[in-house]
């Protein structure tokens, strides 16, 4: 079974994860990563088009006159890419064959091998997850992870309805292997 | 020291915890969602779980910086619902997209190209989405011990034993 395991235990990474999450809120905030794709957008719709960002009521919340440039929480974002560059490359001997590459052989066994599929598949969901996490004012770590650890309301809320959605949605796309 | 910094270096940790922990993995997602491999809600319930019990004792100190979302509930309803149909579709979130296309899987790599566009279709909607579903049921900032009117205290230690219970004792993964 050591084949299906993971570098290091839930066990162990929830105990980091929630240490973290202290750590960050005394130091400077909770953690959350779905407004820093806002916050790309908007650096990169105010470079090519800087009055189109600008009128935007959205994405000219993210930025102002003078300073459309990355802050602490875009910081982050670009932190957890460094962090999975590095232990990826460090550790990747460790990790279960089953979780490599970019084609996840559960889905290939129910839609096929076609890397254009399972990419036009990720894409979407992309969309999807972020219209979504934007609308709802968060994603899974900070609706979820950190705003259920302030027992935010709105965070329940948001757990309750991604989980019953979520959980709906896999049922559906695997309805013919339980 | 600098915020920027401090913001790098707690990502670079949180990127590394959600790679080695195996969250960026597609058959944990989705065996999650089919109720079968319980491994990603137990890391997510031990992790709420030390996190509530450490905010909260920062809090009584003083020390915490929270951050309490605002509870505009038929966004957060309906946000929930199509996050939770990209997520099923993905087999990624916002930040594992982002650990599982530095680890180069091309898959991830394609859910942030489509989050970024989601984001940007967002931004174009806000002003009708804003309007029509935003502002009509915004209760604000409010927190369960708003609701029930007792000290954070007392709800945030059982509400951590119960997920570190439901972590370590209720949840088993089911195989046939």
């Amino acid at each position: 079974m050591k084949e299906n395991e993971a570098i290091i235990s839930w066990k162990v990474a929830g105990l980091a994860l929630g240490l973290l999450l202290t750590l960050a809120t005394f130091l400077v905030k909770p953690l959350g990563v779905s407004t820093q794709f806002v916050v790309t957008d908007a650096i990169a719709v105010h470079a090519v088009a800087p009055e189109a960002a600008e009128s935007n009521t959205y994405l000219s919340k993210y930025g102002s006159k003078d300073d459309w440039g990355v802050g602490y929480g875009w910081m982050l974002v670009a932190g957890m890419f460094a962090g999975g560059l590095i232990t990826s490359r460090l550790l990747r001997a460790k990790q279960p064959q089953a979780d490599k590459g970019s084609m996840p052989p559960m889905w290939a066994a129910v839609f096929g091998a076609s890397r254009g599929k399972r990419f036009a598949a990720a894409f979407a969901g992309g969309v999807l997850l972020l219209f979504g996490a934007r609308l709802a004012g968060g994603c899974t770590s900070g609706h979820m992870i950190s705003g259920m650890s302030q027992l935010a309301l709105s965070s329940f809320v948001f757990g309750l309805f991604t989980f019953g959605s979520a959980i709906a949605a896999a049922h559906l796309l695997y309805r013919k292997r339980g | 020291m600098n915020t920027l910094v401090i913001g790098f270096l707690i990502g670079g940790v949180f990127g590394a915890i959600l790679y080695m922990g195996g969250a960026t993995s597609y058959r944990r997602i989705l065996g999650t969602l089919l109720l079968k491999d319980m491994w990603i809600i137990k890391l997510m319930c031990t992790a709420i779980g030390v996190g509530t019990l450490g905010i909260y004792l920062l809090d009584l100190g003083g020390l915490a910086n929270l951050s309490i979302k605002p509870a505009y509930l038929g966004g957060v309803a309906l946000g929930g619902i199509v996050f939770g149909i990209g997520w099923a579709v993905s087999g990624y979130c916002p930040g594992t997209c982002v650990v599982g296309a530095a680890e180069g899987k091309f898959d991830a790599i394609f859910t942030v190209l489509g989050g970024l566009v989601g984001a940007f279709l967002f931004a174009l909607a806000f002003p009708v989405l804003d309007a029509m579903v935003l502002q009509p049921f915004n209760f604000g900032a409010v927190t369960l011990q708003d609701l029930i009117g007792i000290n954070a205290v007392y709800l945030a230690i059982p509400f951590s034993l119960l997920l570190l219970a439901m972590a370590f004792f209720v949840l088993k993964d089911r195989y046939e």
